[in-house]
């Protein structure tokens, strides 16, 4: 953690993202390695940064090839960025790409590197799809060897049932409780009493705040075209809906229970896409001639029980952030949260809001305090632009630094829950 | 040993014929029992209906206690505590549910009555007014527990009165929901010993407590002691357990749960029985001590152990014991004195021993005590005895070390299915299975459950008492 007083400091620079767009689709041939390519590239264009002044890359992703998993490290050489340019990969589930910011952040305001580019990828479509073992076992002695007679009569003899040797369809189940997280999300909505209205309500501002954004041109700042391997340019995120309503999400099927309350609508989607910042030791942004727009004040990692509430983290990480920041609730400008499902998001509010969650959860007198939905999330999140696991976290930097900067406004807060029961929030402030 | 009663009841057409001809065969349920590791919601997800007289003096700690297990409470509309229950519902996301009195209402897992206010004989209708109409609501292997105000010499005869007809009650209870593998039990606090309840009250309605029906707890606050924080998960972690007797039975299945709880256990039994020994020790990752405790040598050969391997004790499990049985008449003196001096010589000698410095402060001691000890039974005379006076020595010494935070309870299991058990003759064997209110044999890890939870950090509150394990038998009740 930073210290209070510290001789060095880590600022934001710029940051740059790729449209994101659903699943298997437009950027179906790129995967995480092209992605990641594509917003570093997009970043030092904008910056018109000298390639030999970067230290590092330090990367976050979820789905991470097995046969090169550092994409960190294969995005320099791919750029054919100088050789002394060394890359990491980190892994925090959803958390990865703000993990992977601040640990550039600590490594910058340590001393061990002056410009870092941090960020994250992940292209769901390109998820390595697995074959149980049994299959991979029976196989082995064609694909790999000689295969003798016996060999085949075995394999012959264990084809059934089918189910267990074919491909199994990649879920975001957790490892321990074996879980879909949306039924985690939808056992959050019963225990909180999240409506199925106020679910749908969030989603749709959520679309309305990110359609505007882009109508606007505000996303400009931070969106760049991409090209894909066909030749299509993307330009902007698929995913949002500018034309839905209430109506529509209303007549939409919950997709996790039966009479549950999750759908389509109000939860965030598989996504594909990337993003990066660039972090810079204070003065050397200056010498360089960059302006800062901000910096963390503080940041706050938990965890919490997997089969209690999976994805309440952020009620327990956010007050963290802010009590190391110094700060309450009241003072912050702007709050940013990851929107994995609308029902999620609207359960970590209801604790911050809640005395009683403050006082036995927190060791608080009162309530951390009510979100001002004017203040939450003002461009939309997850639900609405996507979610490509890893790129999270850095569009969310990248968005809260420029607004920052742009506004009259001094600090903003963010919340970002994750698998396995993680929790993650940091605090912002405007340099 | 197989209980055959017990497996036919669990063929649904065995079980619809037997009814349906009225034949006078006791079919008993299944019991539910905890087959997992500790928890720190053992309660999640269950329905617990919350009951009260006029007012609820210790529904603090009853609504910390069931929320924070993960219970899902449901409370009375003139509830005097609803606030209570309210936020602790809201700080860990259980909504609170309206709970009425209706006959025909949502099963319960649960059911806790705060009869700690009543205090005239009229007030006890509140106890009908609330357990009439739930009874039937109750599952199968559901939990009933009363809580009530421990006798004190300042309390007006009627009040002490009305808090003695709680056990009456509760025992009845017990009686008639046994049949569906249900129980109930009665907590009695202390004025001052609130903050003690959690940890009793989380054992009586977890599965942990399978086979403990119809039996009266007594919680007092410990002289000198901050109420103890416990991790759920692992209550014993870092402690130093001794389970005597380890080999097998009770012994294992006690040594098993106190390594599962976090304790690093050493294993005793006779030097004949090594090669099993070692292998209990084995299985739950202790070590084992293979000393005969019969020998004069051997309290100091326990100190010696310990003491060179962890530099000290905090929990003795006197579970090693014999049966000798032969009417008087015909008993010889040795058995006589083999019974009494394994049973009760070997344990007061080692405990004493220990005490002089090798128990470190908040130890635990638990001795395994018998139903026979209570009531007596045909040519038990010396294991009865024996037995009837580890009762008496944790009474007489819990006071004494009280000021080291130490407790020293005493486990009355009844008919538990071991090898000491399954050597009795057929028609004694049925009869002692049969006659409780749960209508079968518990099993050792019930017993090793129950041991478990007074070796806790939450059990503190409970000493120089006797906790039977014997699923409510009728003898010595």
């Amino acid at each position: 953690m930073p210290k209070k007083k510290q001789s060095r400091r880590a600022v934001i620079v710029s940051g740059v993202r790729t449209p994101f767009v659903r699943a298997f689709s437009e950027f179906l041939k790129m995967d995480t390695f092209a992605l990641g390519g594509a917003s570093v590239a997009a970043l030092l264009e904008r910056t018109n940064l000298s390639h030999q002044e970067i230290d590092a890359i330090v990367w976050g992703g979820v789905i991470l090839p097995s046969t090169a998993p550092n994409v960190g490290r294969e995005i320099a050489l791919d750029l054919g960025l100088p050789a002394s340019v060394e890359g990491m990969t980190v892994t925090r589930a959803c958390a990865s790409g703000l993990q992977a910011i601040t640990t550039a952040v600590s490594a910058i305001e340590r001393g061990d590197a002056d410009v870092i580019i941090a960020g994250g990828s992940d292209s769901t479509s390109n998820a390595e799809v697995s074959l149980p073992s049994k299959a991979v076992h029976l196989l082995a002695p064609f694909a790999f060897g000689k295969a003798s007679p016996s060999d085949v009569m075995g394999v012959l003899s264990q084809l059934m049932p089918l189910g267990e040797i074919l491909p199994k369809m990649p879920k975001i189940a957790e490892r321990t409780t074996g879980e879909v997280m949306g039924e985690s999300a939808e056992k959050m909505a019963t225990r909180n009493e999240i409506s199925r209205l106020a679910q749908d309500e969030f989603a749709l501002r959520s679309h309305e705040r990110a359609a505007a954004a882009i109508e606007s041109g505000r996303f400009d700042d931070e969106v760049v075209a991409v090209e894909t391997p066909s030749g299509a340019l993307v330009s902007s995120d698929t995913i949002v809906r500018a034309d839905t309503s209430i109506d529509r999400l209303g007549k939409l099927k919950p997709v996790f229970a039966k009479d549950g309350t999750l759908t389509a609508g109000n939860s965030s989607t598989l996504t594909d896409g990337a993003s990066s910042v660039l972090l810079m030791e204070e003065q050397k942004a200056k010498a360089l001639g960059y302006t800062p727009l901000a910096a963390f004040k503080s940041w706050s990692y938990v965890g919490v029980d997997p089969t209690d509430q999976l994805l309440i983290g952020p009620a327990l990480a956010m007050p963290r952030a802010l009590e190391r920041a110094g700060l309450e609730l009241s003072q912050i400008d702007l709050v940013d949260m990851h929107e994995a499902f609308a029902a999620q998001v609207l359960s970590v509010l209801k604790m911050l809001g809640s005395d009683s969650f403050a006082q036995h959860r927190l060791g608080r007198e009162t309530a951390v305090g009510e979100v001002d939905p004017a203040r939450l999330n003002v461009h939309g999140g997850s639900i609405a632009i996507g979610h490509p696991f890893g790129a999270t976290g850095a569009r969310m930097v990248t968005t809260m630094a420029n607004e920052l900067h742009r506004g009259d406004k001094e600090t903003a807060l963010l919340g970002i829950c994750a698998a396995g029961g993680l929790g993650a929030a940091a605090v912002l402030e405007r340099v | 040993m197989s209980d055959f009663l017990l497996e036919l009841g669990q063929n649904h057409r065995a079980r619809a014929l037997i009814k349906g001809l009225g034949l006078p065969i006791p079919m008993p349920q299944e019991l539910a029992r905890a087959t997992d590791a500790f928890l720190a919601r053992p309660l999640e997800g269950h329905d617990i209906a919350f009951g009260h007289g006029d007012s609820s003096p210790l529904s603090d700690v009853i609504a910390k206690t069931l929320t924070e297990a993960g219970g899902s409470v449901g409370v009375l509309h003139d509830c005097p505590s609803r606030e209570v229950f309210c936020t602790q519902a809201e700080a860990w996301s259980r909504p609170l549910w309206e709970l009425t009195l209706n006959p025909e209402g949502p099963k319960l897992d649960s059911i806790v009555f705060d009869a700690s206010a009543l205090d005239t004989t009229e007030s006890l209708r509140t106890l009908y007014d609330c357990f009439h109409p739930l009874m039937r609501r109750l599952k199968q292997c559901g939990r009933v527990v009363v809580i009530a105000a421990a006798p004190d010499a300042k309390q007006d005869p009627l009040k002490r009165a009305t808090q003695a007809a709680l056990l009456g009650f509760t025992k009845s209870v017990a009686k008639e929901v046994g049949k569906k593998g249900s129980t109930a039990n009665i907590v009695y606090v202390e004025g001052n010993a609130g903050a003690y309840l959690e940890g009793p009250l989380r054992f009586l309605l977890s599965r942990r407590s399978a086979f403990v029906s119809g039996q009266p707890v007594l919680v007092r606050a410990p002289k000198g002691r901050k109420h103890p924080a416990s991790d759920w998960s692992a209550p014993l972690e870092g402690k130093v357990a001794l389970v005597t007797g380890a080999a097998r039975g009770i012994g294992a299945a006690t040594s098993s749960l106190l390594a599962q709880a976090g304790a690093t256990v050493v294993c005793l039994d006779r030097p004949a029985d090594d090669e099993l020994l070692s292998k209990v020790a084995r299985e739950v990752g202790g070590v084992p001590l293979p000393v005969d405790i019969t020998t004069p040598e051997a309290p100091q050969a326990i100190v010696d152990f310990v003491t060179e391997n962890f530099g000290g004790l905090d929990i003795v499990i006197h579970n090693a014991g014999v049966t000798r049985d032969k009417t008087l008449a015909r008993m010889k003196a040795e058995w006589w004195n083999q019974a009494i001096d394994i049973n009760l010589g070997a344990v007061e000698r080692i405990t004493s021993k220990l005490l002089e410095g090798t128990l470190r402060d908040h130890g635990r001691i638990v001795c395994l005590s018998s139903v026979a000890g209570i009531a007596g039974n045909v040519g038990q005379t010396n294991y009865a005895a024996s037995k009837s006076g580890l009762l008496g020595y944790v009474r007489g010494l819990a006071p004494v070390v009280a000021k080291r935070g130490i407790t020293v309870n005493a486990i009355a299991p009844g008919f538990i299915e071991t090898r000491l058990t399954a050597a009795i003759p057929v028609v004694i064997r049925e009869a002692g299975r049969r006659l409780s209110n749960l209508g079968q044999g518990g099993q050792p890890r019930d017993v090793g459950n129950a041991i478990t939870f007074l070796t806790t950090p939450t059990a503190a509150g409970i000493s120089g008492t006797t906790l039977r394990v014997c699923g409510g038998a009728l003898i010595g009740a």
